[in-house]
């Protein structure tokens, strides 16, 4: 098929793109998780707190992508390099779903269970590295999956202010007007996104408490 | 539990293989251009020649929608030489002063490229393609007017067309007028830059602000006057090269030396008209030009 | 061993308790009996600082318990709810042996009283490495008695730890309960609603109403007593309640 023929004329270019767009999602949901995850912890315990946390996330999550690409590209440090931006986004767009999963999932441990544990002599960072987060981990990977989906499809955007991935093959694809190449980078971000949704399903899965 | 320390260990091995099977450059070498056909003529051409005088398999990302995006791939790696202006370097990605010496300019990007970015310039290829006060050819021939300055006199009797982004810049429009003192019969018309030379044809205007290197210039028989008080910044077109991929393969240094110089305005408008108007295939005009110049066999 | 000094405490504008004045002797079950609303299971929570009081004080061991590290203090009591609330992703094994693990007794010490403590409640050794959702209700109730005895606390709080049991197995848990009191010797504080179970297991029975505390009495006082909570309480448990309050002391 000539789709097929494409790819493997050009598997070197899209193996570079594909990995790009790792290292795109990698480094943001890192980041995003480092962030989220002790944030989601913080509300969870100090519920009032909760409030504007969870607010500013829902508002960083209203802003359209490309928007947001484009209020960062002035600022001097981040817009010298795309990628460092791009990363700088994503994390942000990535942030909502971990922090609201980790704040649910650390309140739906069972409030007996933590009380139980905290009348045996527990000390907070013990209950919260044996008791809960154990307990939450499932929830918590259920929205690190959000993420990561979410930041498989806005990586392909990225491209759009030079920071690479498998969006370059889909803008360029465009100019040319040439849909192998659009197909190029739009199949293998596909999958991508399928990949992450079913694997981080199946760990997720794999962690949820009897 | 051992099951999915298996599997995650297995997704982190995959990811660290992918990660690191590199896309080494070493028998490679990617060319840019951005999405307009002469920045793709130019990409071609530089593909073409560095394909007939080397083992190097040459990879082409054209289309890339832009200056940034083209220094950002740059930067990144993803595209190891490409073809830019040396008065847009200067502004968009330097974001210095411009002057209008040809030779300053390019020395001053050169220098700073390599400082900064780790990248440096070839040759220019010969033209610039910066901003051309366009006339029709029968008013130039029979008023004798060949620069600016002479076309001053005539200005009130004309009226003029402007493309959007030229009449905003503050080295676009204003100066223009206020260097050559021209005064036009009303205020310019403001068109999409495609629409102007037919404008000028159609003599619903009478002076467009064209690009130099406009390949309906010649077939619409119209005249570009010279600046002849330097006003315009130059814009010569050269290959902006990654210094990591001139080292491993230093091999394209001669090769780029030899395009230095070989493009006239005038054949740059004629592989423009022939790709956009006449509809030829890029690779076959570019093959066509190399030959013609010795460069191929 | 434990005392309350005119405790009261308040929270959201809800007076929970008020002049709280109470004495558990070291050794004696003392029963802190009442209806829903009454303020016994705050009562207990005050003695391991679960709650601090608004005003008064709680002593332990001679110490009001607000001076002293409140995590060593509840090292050194074991507390049992209902339902356990043991942790489902611990092995009962690792449930027991937990507060003697983060107090750094050595591994093999550690194992050896997992076993001890599973005999004491009368599970079997085999119960070790299943986990709290492989049990029964009563399994799991047992196995927290365990884990509540496990660092060998001096003093017990369970929190109507027999309430959500069926009447067959909540009776042989009460039995074994007074037998295994009888050998260990632990000063217990335990909460509980129901009087037949207040009159079995209990040294004293503090009868508490509204947050207040009404009387204190031995369970053979109780039954007679002509205090009217008292009486109202043992009337809607109808008859053979003395065969109750003598079980518990034969």
């Amino acid at each position: 098929m000539n789709l097929l023929r494409f790819f493997v004329q050009n598997h070197t270019e899209v193996l570079e793109s594909i990995r790009g767009h790792l290292w795109l999602v990698g480094w943001s949901t890192l980041f995003a998780m480092l962030i989220g995850v002790p944030l989601g912890i913080l509300i969870a315990h100090r519920t009032q707190l909760g409030q504007p946390v969870l607010a500013t996330a829902n508002i960083i999550q209203a802003i359209p992508a490309l928007a947001l690409f484009g209020f960062l590209l002035p600022v001097p440090w981040l817009g010298a390099r795309a990628d460092r931006l791009a990363i700088l986004a994503l994390t942000l767009y990535a942030l909502l779903p971990i922090i609201r999963n980790t704040y649910a999932g650390i309140r739906g441990v069972d409030a007996a269970v933590v009380e139980a544990g905290r009348g045996m002599g527990l000390t907070e960072s013990q209950l919260l590295f044996q008791v809960e987060l154990p307990l939450a981990l499932s929830v918590i990977i259920s929205g690190v999956r959000v993420a990561v989906v979410i930041s498989v499809g806005l990586a392909t955007i990225a491209a759009a202010i030079g920071a690479g991935g498998l969006g370059e093959f889909i803008f360029r694809g465009l100019a040319m007007v040439d849909n192998r190449v659009i197909l190029a980078g739009a199949i293998p971000a596909a999958i991508l996104a399928l990949l992450a949704d079913f694997g981080m399903g199946w760990i997720e899965k794999r962690l949820r408490p009897q | 539990m051992i099951r999915l320390r298996a599997a995650l260990g297995l997704l982190v091995a995959c990811s660290v293989a992918l990660l690191s099977c590199s896309s080494s450059h070493s028998d490679r070498i990617v060319v840019g251009s951005k999405n307009f056909t002469e920045s793709f003529i130019l990409g071609e051409l530089i593909a073409q020649q560095i394909e007939a005088h080397t083992n190097l398999k040459v990879e082409r990302r054209f289309y890339l929608a832009g200056t940034y995006i083209c220094q950002q791939a740059m930067l990144a790696g993803r595209i190891d030489i490409y073809p830019e202006y040396t008065g847009t370097a200067l502004t968009a990605i330097l974001k210095q002063g411009i002057s209008s010496d040809k030779r300053a300019v390019y020395e001053r990007v050169k220098d700073e490229y390599e400082r900064r970015f780790g990248l440096t310039l070839g040759p220019a290829f010969g033209f610039n393609d910066t901003f051309a006060m366009e006339i029709r050819g029968e008013d130039a021939r029979r008023l004798n007017v060949k620069t600016l300055s002479q076309a001053a006199q005539f200005a009130p009797q004309w009226r003029a067309g402007f493309g959007y982004e030229f009449m905003e810049r503050h080295d676009g429009y204003r100066g223009l007028v206020a260097t050559y003192g021209l005064h036009f019969a009303e205020e310019p018309r403001i068109m999409d830059l495609g629409l102007l030379a037919r404008a000028l044809k159609g003599r619903q205007i009478d002076f467009a602000g064209g690009n130099a290197t406009d390949g309906l210039i010649p077939a619409l028989d119209l005249v570009a006057l010279e600046d002849d008080r330097h006003y315009f910044p130059p814009y010569e077109a050269v290959p902006v090269i990654r210094q990591q991929a001139l080292q491993l393969h230093p091999e394209i240094t001669p090769l780029l030396a030899d395009l230095g110089g070989k493009i006239s305005d005038e054949e740059m408008r004629k592989m423009n008209y022939a790709v956009d108007a006449q509809h030829r295939d890029t690779q076959d005009v570019v093959r066509e030009f190399l030959k013609s110049k010795g460069l191929v066999p | 061993m434990i005392e309350f000094r005119d405790v009261s405490y308040n929270v959201n504008g809800i007076q929970v308790l008020s002049g709280l004045n109470l004495r558990v002797a070291p050794g004696e079950i003392l029963v802190l009996l009442g209806r829903s609303g009454s303020g016994k299971t705050t009562t207990l929570k005050l003695v391991n600082r679960l709650v601090s009081p608004s005003s008064g004080q709680v002593l332990v061991n001679g110490a009001p318990n607000d001076q002293v590290d409140v995590i060593r203090l509840r090292r050194g009591i074991g507390y049992v709810i209902q339902e356990a609330g043991l942790f489902p992703h611990f092995t009962v094994a690792r449930n027991i042996g937990l507060v003697p693990k983060i107090e750094g007794w050595p591994e093999e010490r550690i194992r050896a009283r997992v076993q001890e403590m599973l005999q004491v409640v009368g599970l079997g050794p085999d119960l070790a490495l299943r986990y709290p959702h492989q049990l029964s209700g009563g399994q799991r109730q047992r196995v927290g008695v365990a884990r509540a005895l496990a660092a060998d606390p001096a003093i017990l709080l369970m929190d109507e730890p027999f309430g959500a049991l069926d009447p067959l197995t909540r009776d042989e848990l009460q039995r074994e309960f007074t037998l295994l009191q009888r050998r260990v010797h632990k000063t217990v504080v335990f909460v509980t609603h129901d009087l037949r179970e207040a009159l079995r297991l209990g040294s004293r029975i503090a009868l508490m109403e509204a947050g207040k505390l009404v009387t204190v009495l031995t369970p053979n006082e109780f039954v007679k007593s002509p205090d009217p909570w008292a009486s109202a309480y043992v009337r809607a448990f109808g008859d053979g309640l003395e065969s109750a309050a003598n079980r518990g002391t034969s």
